[in-house]
């Protein structure tokens, strides 16, 4: 599996497209994105949702956790929610890429 | 030597931080900076508490006054973090300013061997911010820099891995 993380709007599903080849339809079937949006209330259960992401070939996930701490409770959870899963599916990837302003930097593996 | 640890929320900063410690030889001496002042930060704490707890840190509690910790010499100290004893410094009536946690550094640096100290990325989640909060983004990140130049080793964590901005060596 390969995880791609990066700010919003960062070209991480583009640079997955060209870096592998794929058509925004492979893509669509081969990849699952805005999985940070998934993590907010599975807190007890983030390694099975990790876990069943990682059956895909590429998984991506939008930063949300460099901002200033949330007023809501809510909130704070939910993204340190979406950090933990993005510490648990880095750790299941054989290949992580953090992609800013559409430049990837690998931080684990080999560049795909 | 000082390294300098910064993320995000639960980007694995202090996974990395005690690691790295660990890898260090000598004593190891926890500096915590969070006050226990309600049921959320008391749930936190009870969190990193259990993670180190196989890992034989000492543990001190220092809100504010850091140059006013006089520690043994030589060892490790590692300091979790600076957001919260920028904040502490800042907000508690009792507080003398961000340079007072500056200051603290400086004073930990001249009492043991390595010093690692985690601080928080807070600064990629938008520009529009007044009063307050501004304010404390400003001081945080002007200490931040401040580290950063006297750091031997910055790293910052992304999603559990180090990227290392600083010093080289993974």
């Amino acid at each position: 599996m390969i995880f791609v993380t990066g700010p919003l709007f960062a070209g991480k599903r583009e640079y997955i497209r060209t870096a592998l080849g794929w058509t925004e339809e492979e893509l669509a079937q081969r990849a699952v994105w805005d999985v940070q949006d998934l993590a907010a209330g599975q807190a007890e259960d983030l390694e099975v949702l990790a876990q069943t992401l990682a059956h895909h070939e590429v998984v991506i996930a939008t930063e949300v956790g460099g901002g200033v701490v949330p007023v809501s409770a809510h909130q704070r959870q939910s993204r340190e929610a979406a950090g933990r899963l993005a510490c648990l599916l880095a750790q299941r990837a054989e290949v992580v890429v953090r992609v800013c302003c559409g430049l990837p930097q690998v931080l684990k593996g080999e560049q795909p | 030597m000082f390294t300098l640890v910064i993320g995000g929320a639960a980007s694995g900063k202090s996974e990395y931080a005690e690691g790295h410690v660990l890898t260090l030889p000598g004593r190891r001496l926890y500096i915590a900076t969070m006050e226990p002042w309600d049921g959320e930060c008391r749930a936190r704490i009870s969190r990193h508490q259990a993670a180190r707890a196989h890992r034989q840190f000492h543990t001190l509690e220092c809100y504010r006054n850091l140059p006013g910790v006089t520690l043994e010499p030589g060892g490790n100290v590692l300091l979790e973090c600076m957001g919260n004893l920028v904040a502490n410094e800042l907000y508690h009536p009792q507080g003398a300013g961000a340079d007072r946690a500056i200051q603290g550094v400086e004073h930990l640096l001249t009492q043991c061997d390595h010093l690692t100290v985690v601080t928080n990325e807070v600064f990629s989640g938008g520009a529009a911010y007044e009063g307050d909060t501004l304010f404390y983004l400003k001081e945080l990140a002007r200490v931040n820099r401040h580290l950063a130049r006297r750091a031997d080793k910055v790293v910052e964590l992304v999603c559990g891995l180090p990227n290392v901005l600083k010093g080289g060596g993974g």
